[in-house]
């Protein structure tokens, strides 16, 4: 065959699965027996030619997101105690405290990492899956690079948690100032973990299976 | 095919994003080069790569190790002293009944970052020795780069950025030793996934498997 016309094809259709994690290319057995796991020679991990039930389990976590998405933004994130009386912050009332004090750049910020970015990760995930689902022709360069900013920025919204984290140690001033951490944490942290692994398990290569060119 | 692994020829790839087989020249010091269908990048640019790389986390274990001896902030009001670490973080949320968010926190600032830059210098020496037990270094490496995501550290200079100024007008702020110490290392592991190209080890890796 030549070279030109094996540039057009892909690992599974010239018979080879490429492993997840080093790239070796394997020859695809003619005849799989159920319940045999193939192994990668070069680094033993278990081969697949795609995501084993990719679309299933990114949705799961998703919706499991979807679901803790609500507590998560309702639920305050910490209570702040100032002079014995206590006062809940969710997270969209830390964001307006940091505009209150007149530091605009970081609360656009943090609304960004924390606001933004968890909706645009449920929302385009999501619009992913249903392309897949429907078979949509629609740019495949730019919903793979889609796919990939949101693998990207993902991490960034720990840094809500993170910043609990330290204000909860460093304020411990009795009842003068003290800060707990808040069940709304918890629930955005699950949120964040979750569609971590959401965009882990989504196999991009299944937007380019359904293209017929 | 002969086995010599000196190629001057091209290597076969799949492109991890949309699947579709292309040769790579298998120069070392080539340019960067990226997938013609989906534009994902299949090969780094950098000269030199595993030297580089082994010299990053070497001193990133240094400046972790540093980083994380001292307190990086401390609070003084009302005559008081608050100190935190990057351990203390994690520590505050145990403390605090919130155990799933402590395991969090601990995994991501210190146990990830850790384990990724020991098991880094492990691979990289290993693969400069030329002593490479397949078994054990190449799970060793998958684990690292499947783990990838999860060390969070720069994430975590940024919230401290936050707190300094959520906390600045209610409380004197010292920024401690390890502040520095910690932001060299973010600077360090950012060169290090610059420098590093996770296919130069994986050929090295690959060589004497049958395929
Ligand atoms: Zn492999
Ligand atoms: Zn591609």
């Amino acid at each position: 065959m030549k070279s030109s016309q094996r540039n057009r094809q892909t690992a599974r259709e010239a018979g080879l699965i490429a492993c997840h994690f080093c790239h070796s290319l394997v020859k695809m057995p003619r005849q799989r027996q159920e319940n045999t796991e193939l192994h990668c020679p070069v680094c033993n991990s278990v081969l697949h030619s795609r995501i084993p039930y990719s679309l299933t389990k990114t949705s799961a976590l998703l919706l499991a997101a979807l679901f803790l998405y609500v507590p998560a933004n309702i639920l305050p994130i910490m209570t702040v105690i100032f002079q014995g009386a206590g006062q809940p912050d969710t997270i969209m009332q830390g964001v307006l405290h940091l505009l209150e004090g007149g530091m605009w750049p970081l609360a656009l910020i943090v609304f960004v990492a924390s606001i933004v970015v968890p909706i645009l990760k449920l929302v385009v995930l999501s619009g992913l899956l249903i392309s897949i689902r429907f078979q949509s022709q629609w740019n495949p360069v730019e919903r793979t690079r889609l796919y990939r900013i949101m693998e990207f920025i993902g991490r960034w919204s720990m840094v809500d948690i993170f910043v609990i984290a330290i204000l909860v140690a460093l304020v411990q001033f009795g009842n003068t100032a003290s800060i707990f951490p808040g069940l709304g944490a918890l629930s955005f942290a699950a949120v964040v973990v979750l569609t971590m692994f959401a965009a882990h398990t989504f196999d991009p290569r299944l937007i380019w299976d359904n293209m017929h060119d | 095919m002969s086995s010599s692994s000196h190629c001057n020829s091209l290597t076969l790839r799949a492109c991890p994003d949309c699947d579709l087989l292309q040769e790579l020249p298998c120069s070392q010091a080539g340019h960067a080069i990226y997938c013609v269908r989906c534009g994902h990048l299949l090969k780094k640019t950098c000269h030199d790569s595993l030297n580089r790389s082994l010299a990053f986390a070497l001193t990133g274990i240094f400046l972790f190790i540093l980083a994380n001896s001292f307190p990086f902030i401390s609070l003084s009001a009302l005559g008081i002293e608050q100190d935190s670490s990057l351990f203390s973080a994690s520590w505050a949320f145990y403390q605090m009944d919130r155990p799933f968010l402590a395991i969090l926190v601990l995994f991501t600032t210190i146990i990830f970052p850790l384990l990724s830059l020991i098991g880094m210098v492990i691979v990289l020496i290993a693969v400069k020795m030329k002593r490479i037990q397949r078994t054990l270094i190449a799970p060793l490496f998958r684990f690292l780069m499947s783990t990838d995501a999860w060390g969070m550290l720069e994430v975590f200079l940024l919230a401290v950025l936050v707190a300094v100024v959520k906390l600045g007008d209610m409380a004197d702020i010292v920024i401690g030793v390890s502040m520095y110490a910690f932001i060299a290392l973010i600077i360090v592991l950012t060169l290090l996934s610059l420098s590093l190209d996770p296919e130069d080890v994986w050929q090295e890796l690959r060589k004497g498997v049958k395929q």
